[in-house]
């Protein structure tokens, strides 16, 4: 399977587009790439119109290679910053509209697994803070509540980044924006305390600063969802405009509100723990076998 | 006119660190030459954000990456050009 999915018929292989045959020949399709391995294979991942030195770029970029089966993978997402990256990637990616990405992840999951019932496809909610914690708030958290099998990564730049600079549910009391000259008024939502309460089988917290961690988080997190239930990954990923830190500083600003306020965190259910602990073992080995 | 980044080779090749491919925003921009053993840039990809500077300088400890005009830049790897290096540059 895999890598069949993408070649076309050698006729017509010259006229494809140079990026189209540089992702056949030297894509990560079929095998489990590793982190270490990055610069050496053509990546998911195309050029892309976000903004130089962005975190969260750097995040999707990491996340891209921590799907399990990129090929067997849809994206969802919404407006705002990470879809000008999700949309460039060879990925197929569903743009909701503002508010429903879990609504609409719900059904094409389940659409997914009627019309594949032998293969496993994988559904990713990829969207920003403002569209999963406030504007998209309800279908989230019934999307969890009903135990929809997909992930949803939450890219918490902590503000409306491409709209000018408005406060969201996730920015920190007393941030003054562009657009919230007063302060925020209300504290940070806790939407990891909420997936917790909705009994999400997996919850991950993370910054991008450790790659391989970064890369791992995002497997375990497709692979609960693939079994188990919901999964949640929300990652800071600094928007380096409206919170105007120089491009060289995103990662120090990132390093240093890890240790402030966003270091790792890990929850889950006993049920989720046990499959994770089951898989680890034999990564490679179940990694051949999906592969073939 | 802006500037990009620039291996050393000569500093990066003594060394096996890769960070620099692993932090880069961008993708498939800071390339990695297994035959050469260094990380090379593709120039018309880079946006110059400087990311790779500070692990580079910080992390990693080699400063074997610089920012150079995108004008003083003579024979650059482009990936618009030769696609994706089949076997190293």
């Amino acid at each position: 399977m895999s890598l069949a999915t993408l070649k076309v018929a050698p006729g017509f292989m010259p006229y494809m587009p140079k990026e189209y045959q540089d992702l056949v020949e030297k894509g990560p399709y079929g095998r489990q790439v590793k982190v270490s391995e990055l610069g050496t294979f053509k990546e998911i991942l195309e050029e892309h119109p976000m903004c130089a030195g962005c975190a969260m770029t750097l995040f999707i970029r990491l996340s891209m290679i921590g799907f399990p089966n990129p090929e067997h993978t849809i994206i969802l997402g919404t407006a705002g910053c990470g879809r000008l990256a999700l949309t460039q990637a060879s990925i197929p990616f569903v743009y909701g509209n503002y508010c429903d990405t879990n609504a609409v992840a719900s059904g094409l999951k389940r659409g997914l697994e009627i019309r594949f019932p032998n293969q496993k496809k994988d559904v990713v909610v990829m969207a920003g803070d403002g569209g999963l914690a406030d504007i998209g708030f309800a279908h989230v958290m019934h999307s969890w509540f009903r135990k929809e099998k997909f992930t949803t990564i939450m890219l918490d730049n902590e503000v409306y980044g491409n709209t000018g600079g408005q406060e969201s549910g996730m920015t920190q009391k007393g941030m003054v924006m562009k657009m919230a000259p007063l302060g925020k008024r209300f504290e940070k939502m806790d939407m990891l305390g909420l997936a917790k309460t909705a009994g999400v089988a997996y919850i991950a917290r993370i910054a991008p600063t450790n790659p391989n961690r970064v890369v791992s988080t995002v497997r375990k997190a497709v692979m609960v969802a693939r079994e188990i239930g919901p999964s949640f990954i929300q990652a800071y990923t600094s928007c380096n405009i409206e919170y105007a830190i120089p491009t060289p500083k995103v990662l120090d600003d990132a390093r240093q509100v890890e240790k402030d306020r966003y270091g790792f965190l890990e929850i889950m259910t006993d049920e989720a723990k046990a499959y994770l602990e089951q898989i680890e073992p034999k990564k490679g080995a179940k990694a051949k076998e999906v592969a073939e | 006119m802006y500037a990009v980044a620039q291996v050393d080779i000569s500093i990066c090749s003594a060394t096996s660190c890769r960070l620099c491919t692993q932090y880069c925003p961008e993708a498939n921009t800071i390339l990695y030459d297994n035959k050469r053993k260094t990380a090379y840039i593709a120039v018309d990809r880079c946006k110059g954000c400087e990311l790779c500077v500070g692990i580079c300088d910080n992390i990693a400890k080699h400063r074997a990456i610089k920012m150079v005009p995108v004008t003083d830049v003579h024979d650059g790897f482009e990936m618009s050009k030769y696609g994706f290096p089949r076997n190293g540059r």
